[in-house]
């Protein structure tokens, strides 16, 4: 892979003696989509604070395009374009305002320029209303905008997708990924629901009580286990019960109305045609593909906040 | 430089943007137009049966007469009549005519209106940093290749800015509004007035000009406490009562302390700068000078405050 754009070297944070961050090593390269998945208190929005300068670092160091964000802190943050929680802007000045507001803070950016990324998030519309009666959707869609004024290398976005209704969901994760394809921008998302983390990422890092427990591919982690949990609702059950029980050598449960048990991909319709053979009736087969959640569980256990 | 021209031109937009800010100016002018027609209203009622027979050097001996005269029967308003006298005899002696209330007058008696615009720049300055925390936008300012000692610079200099603004508002529009109300008359009227024990001349026009800035003083320093109490705690309202408070009490504070040997260094006993040029200090061994270093320190000390808190802390909130 080519140099990272951005790469983290022992990153500590302590507050008031308590480790926050127990030392992070980790590279983004460009073009790519990093999630940043842990529960809430895990440290996620701390250590993107200290990615942009919003928090001091206690030990170690954040290099954006070769450039210390502790000890040259212009250059480093001019390639970086970020959301930090909530895009909050402005609400009383027009969305053209707020962006005019942003562009006057590096130099070199044309109102053409704003247009342009006006027109690439979609608002041109609404772009001279109050960013006050935006919709939240909006808001994050200038956010954004916002974000992308000055061409960054790295954008970094906190909970993106926070408060967001399906489609406004579907959308962000739509510009995210095109930007990275297109763009070649390394985008950094956090967030804590892992289904969209594996919808909008390339590279999933966990973190857990403020270190990081693993890095992993997303495709590496659905193709790893083709091991499958399966919920079946079936008539007659008990018929069903024992016919699954014999074919598995008993890993079978009952839930409900269904039955649930755990099975290779390849080996699901071998056990469906054996129920079709013994005249049971088969009204749902649910497949769930929870692998990364399992393994997000597994990894940081549950209500785990030190 | 030119970015940094940018950065203030940004505060100077987000204070214009919100419509508190243009209630701030209506309020200003309803005091100003209101105090003028409460003036007029005022002066037409005492003008009546006044003659104006143009010998104004008997009219005036007459009126020293009949002051004499009262300061003998009644003990306490002696001091006040001597005074009265001298300045009509300074008047005959150097042929000053007394001219009537116009325009100038009106302009002048509006300088009482800087404690407002002092109320109002200590909103917009306690606002300032605070607001940016409860808006949450603080978080997309710091994160721009700017350092925050650029930003706090930028809007300290706009709260100057608004207040300057805000000044030069009272001054056209109590000037405007005069003209209007009292007519206008020509700019090198003379003005009288003591210092010490002397009395002094000067163009109407330049004694108003520098009384306005020397009772801007007070507002600049109340409004960077402002500030400061902003930077620190990053609450507007905890800045904005702080300050008031200090503003209303400054006097007390002096006037309680002030058979104390360090009286003269607190803030309030130098921020009148105006007893240096019109009337006597209120501590008897404040000079100019002296004055002018203390207020200094303060300002660098406030400053010097907020910068610390603004750029040393973390943006861990908001």
């Amino acid at each position: 892979m080519s140099e990272p754009v951005m790469k983290l070297k022992n990153l500590k944070k302590t507050i008031s003696n308590k480790p926050i961050i127990k030392g992070l090593d980790f590279e983004i390269y460009s073009g790519e989509v990093f999630g940043f998945l842990g529960p809430n208190g895990a440290g996620k929005t701390t250590t993107i604070r200290m990615m942009v300068g919003l928090m001091s670092m206690t030990d170690g160091d954040v290099m954006i395009k070769g450039h210390s964000v502790k000890t040259d802190f212009k250059n480093a943050v001019r390639h970086v374009g970020g959301i930090v929680e909530n895009p909050e802007m402005y609400p009383f000045m027009t969305g053209w305002k707020n962006l005019v507001h942003y562009s006057r803070m590096i130099p070199g950016i044309s109102k053409d320029r704003i247009q342009e990324v006006v027109r690439l998030v979609g608002l041109e519309k609404r772009i001279k209303d109050k960013v006050s009666k935006y919709s939240l959707g909006m808001r994050q869609r200038l956010g954004i905008a916002q974000a992308l004024l000055h061409n960054p290398s790295i954008l970094i976005l906190d909970e993106p997708t926070n408060g967001l209704d399906p489609s406004g969901i579907r959308e962000i994760r739509s510009y995210i990924r095109r930007l990275a394809a297109e763009e070649g921008v390394a985008v950094i998302v956090s967030s804590h629901i892992l289904s969209e983390m594996e919808m909008m990422c390339d590279r999933i890092g966990i973190i857990k009580n403020g270190e990081l427990v693993s890095i992993q591919s997303v495709q590496d982690a659905l193709q790893q286990s083709d091991q499958k949990e399966v919920a079946l609702e079936a008539e007659p059950m008990d018929q069903a019960f024992q016919v699954l029980q014999q074919l598995l050598e008993g890993t079978v449960s009952q839930g409900g109305s269904e039955l649930l048990f755990s099975i290779e991909r390849t080996e699901i319709p071998n056990v469906i045609q054996k129920l079709v053979e013994q005249n049971i009736n088969i009204y749902s087969v649910n497949v769930n593909r929870s692998t990364l959640e399992d393994k997000f569980l597994d990894l940081i256990g549950e209500g785990t906040i030190e | 430089m030119s970015n940094f021209i940018q950065l203030v031109k940004n505060e100077q937009m987000k204070t214009y943007s919100q419509i508190a800010t243009w209630v701030m100016y209506i309020v200003l002018a309803v005091f100003i137009i209101g105090f003028g027609v409460f003036m007029k209203v005022d002066q037409t009622i005492m003008d009546d049966g006044q003659t104006t027979d143009g010998n104004w050097k008997q009219e005036l001996q007459a009126e020293n007469e009949q002051l004499r005269q009262q300061a003998k029967e009644q003990e306490f308003v002696a001091s006040m009549n001597e005074k009265q006298i001298a300045m009509n005899e300074y008047r005959i002696e150097n042929s000053v005519e007394p001219g009537g209330y116009d325009v100038w007058n009106f302009v002048q008696d509006n300088r009482t209106n800087i404690s407002i615009i002092s109320l109002l720049t200590i909103i917009v300055a306690a606002g300032m940093i605070a607001n940016e925390f409860k808006w949450g936008s603080i978080k997309l300012l710091l994160i721009r290749p700017i350092s925050r000692t650029k930003i706090l610079a930028s809007k300290y200099v706009s709260v100057l800015v608004f207040a300057m603004t805000m000044l030069l508002f009272l001054y056209v529009l109590s000037f405007l509004t005069g003209s209007v109300l009292f007519g206008f008359e020509n700019f090198m009227e003379p003005y009288l007035y003591w210092k010490g024990e002397d009395i002094q001349q000067a163009p109407i026009f330049q004694f108003t000009l520098a009384q306005y800035l020397l009772s801007s003083v007070n507002l600049v320093m109340m409004a960077t406490f402002a500030f400061m109490i902003s930077a620190i705690f990053r609450n507007s309202s905890l800045a904005i009562g702080v300050a008031i408070f200090l503003m209303m009490a400054g006097n007390s504070i002096v006037g309680f302390f002030s058979d104390k040997e360090w009286a003269k260094f607190i803030l309030f006993a130098n921020t009148n700068l105006n007893q240096f040029f019109t009337g006597t200090p209120i501590i008897s061994d404040l000079t100019l000078s002296f004055s002018v270093s203390v207020l200094m320190v303060y300002l660098v000390l406030f400053l010097g405050l907020s910068w610390f808190f603004f750029s040393k802390r973390d943006i861990t909130n908001a």
